[in-house]
């Protein structure tokens, strides 16, 4: 009786919110999915993936999308790991404040973000300006719509993630641990290679692939400091679809983003599933 | 003692990095120059006066508003019992349940909007203040699903208990005994769906149409055309504003915890 109650109650919580997603998230992908997969006549087909792999301009665009994934995400590890170090040993008034700062830009409006970068960056920004007064070049060099242009706007959104995650897992260390090594002679360096780092590896596998995942799939920030010159695999799904109505090309864009963020995220529930 | 010099240092870099950008925009947006250029020459405050004589910026501020506003009290609606449900009880499909509500969160916010404009808005003819409005309420409900469940996971469930054994219906002891008590995670999973609503662009990029924009979709057309500060001194209005939250939620609630 009172199971019956229970599941009675069960389906009530969850039946309005199910049905919503369900017609407004599930079902549109689901036939996104279908639509690449199926010719017209309805049979099982893979020959539009093989068709945009075969495009040389495609597979650049999806090698140069993973390449500023792997580098953005290699210098979110560089960076983050002494800032997290920090700030998981400030006090706590002054870790409240880095920690607020910290996310400031994943907070920012992502235009006014990015468009920061263009005045850094611009034909007249800061850094050509700078050089061009201390008489080290004559022209402005072309710094926005380069791949280094989009390496550093995903850095700076994606830090955060990296410096969150690292110091979540380095607050469960007991800072006993690292006196303790101290006290038995080790240098603080010996210290934080064998205490801090392996006992913070599930930060930093669950901040890589945060970082990794965003950066292949961001929109904003190479679409204003790439532009249509430097394509990614998301401006490529907007130019396809909203500029050439290429429906069916930004399907398998679409499909090859979303399976390529979903194999990382499988991985990664396979190796580490306690994480997500 | 050089260990902490060095590390000072590297943090101080690592800081500027993130926000010497918005110091940045910040001074450009007082240039008075057409054309942007930084440092800025002269001093002026006349971009900050066209931001609010543009018709287009002030539509599409009111519509993000209304969005945000309505997506994220949908999302909050609708998450709450997904949130009580898988902390509440066990029951079958449940694992199935917590990987659905949370997928929205992982499929690129690009191509559920796409999804959406191809599978439905197209289809439908939905209107498109309403094609937004509900994509912007799918990719939401993993943030308040989250935020809820991990504050109910940490309230102590003889309480409600206690509540219906006096008599209270369980949707009542919900209102009366769980809210007040889990309203801190239910603050602050406002203040990041809402931020998260604003600022978004993957999703609205596809739904947006004629008439209607949102903010930062609006900012993203007129800089195809114009590169004058306007955007710069929108972008430092924007920028203050958050900064102002983010700091007292932070004060507050302790914000960081939820991103």
């Amino acid at each position: 009786m009172r199971q019956i109650h229970q599941n009675r109650t069960i389906l009530f919580l969850v039946f309005i919110p199910l049905i919503f997603i369900v017609i407004f998230f599930l079902v549109p992908l689901f036939f996104v999915l279908i639509e690449s997969f199926y010719s017209k006549a309805g049979r099982f087909t893979l020959i539009r993936y093989i068709n945009f792999f075969m495009d040389s301009r495609n597979l650049f665009i999806y090698l140069r999308t993973l390449k500023l994934g792997l580098i953005v995400t290699i210098f979110a590890v560089i960076l983050g790991y002494p800032t997290a170090y920090v700030i998981s040993n400030a006090k706590a008034g002054r870790r409240s404040l880095l920690m607020s700062v910290v996310i400031l830009p994943l907070m920012t409006s992502p235009v006014a973000r990015t468009y920061a970068w263009l005045i850094i960056l611009g034909r007249f920004g800061l850094i050509n300006q700078s050089l061009k007064a201390m008489n080290l070049i004559k022209t402005p060099l072309r710094l926005i719509y380069t791949e280094n242009a989009i390496i550093v706007g995903l850095l700076q959104l994606f830090l955060p993630l990296m410096i969150l995650s690292l110091v979540s897992a380095m607050e469960n260390i007991p800072d006993d641990l690292e006196e303790a090594a101290r006290s038995l002679g080790a240098g603080w360096l010996k210290g934080v290679l064998l205490i801090i780092f392996p006992l913070s590896m599930d930060g930093l596998i669950l901040g890589a692939t945060l970082v990794f995942t965003g950066s292949i799939t961001a929109y904003v920030t190479p679409a204003i400091l790439g532009g249509t010159r430097v394509l990614t695999l998301s401006t490529l799904l907007r130019q396809k679809s909203l500029v050439l109505m290429d429906w069916e090309g930004a399907t398998i864009v679409a499909v090859v983003m979303v399976l390529t963020t979903l194999i990382l995220y499988i991985l990664l529930r396979k190796l580490r599933p306690k994480l997500i | 003692m050089k260990k902490s010099t060095a590390l000072l240092i590297f943090i101080i870099l690592v800081y500027t990095f993130l926000i010497g950008p918005f110091l940045i925009i910040f001074l450009a947006s007082f240039g008075s120059e057409e054309l942007m250029t930084f440092p800025p020459k002269g001093f002026s405050l006349k971009w900050f006066h066209k931001v609010f004589t543009i018709v287009m910026f002030r539509d599409a501020f009111w519509s993000s508003l209304k969005i945000a506003l309505g997506s994220t009290a949908s999302a909050l609606i609708l998450g709450a019992p997904i949130a009580y449900a898988l902390v509440r009880f066990k029951f079958p499909g449940q694992n199935f349940i917590e990987v659905i509500f949370s997928s929205p969160a992982i499929i690129p916010g690009l191509v559920i909007g796409f999804a959406l404009l191809r599978f439905f808005v197209l289809l439908t003819n939905l209107p498109i203040l309403l094609g937004l409005y509900i994509g912007h309420t799918a990719i939401l409900l993993p943030y308040t699903v989250r935020v809820i469940s991990s504050s109910l996971r940490n309230f102590d469930i003889s309480i409600e208990e206690a509540a219906v054994s006096l008599g209270a219906s369980r949707l009542k002891s919900f209102f009366i005994v769980i809210l007040p008590s889990i309203k801190t995670g239910v603050v602050a999973s406002f203040i990041l769906a809402f931020i998260t609503s604003f600022n978004n662009v993957p999703v609205s990029l596809f739904l947006t149409g004629p008439g209607v924009a949102t903010l930062p979709i609006q900012m993203l057309v007129y800089m195809e055309y114009y590169f004058d500060p306007t955007i710069a001194a929108l972008s430092s209005i924007l920028i203050v504003f958050t900064v102002f939250i983010v700091q007292s939620a932070e004060k507050l609630i302790g914000i960081s915890k939820y991103v």
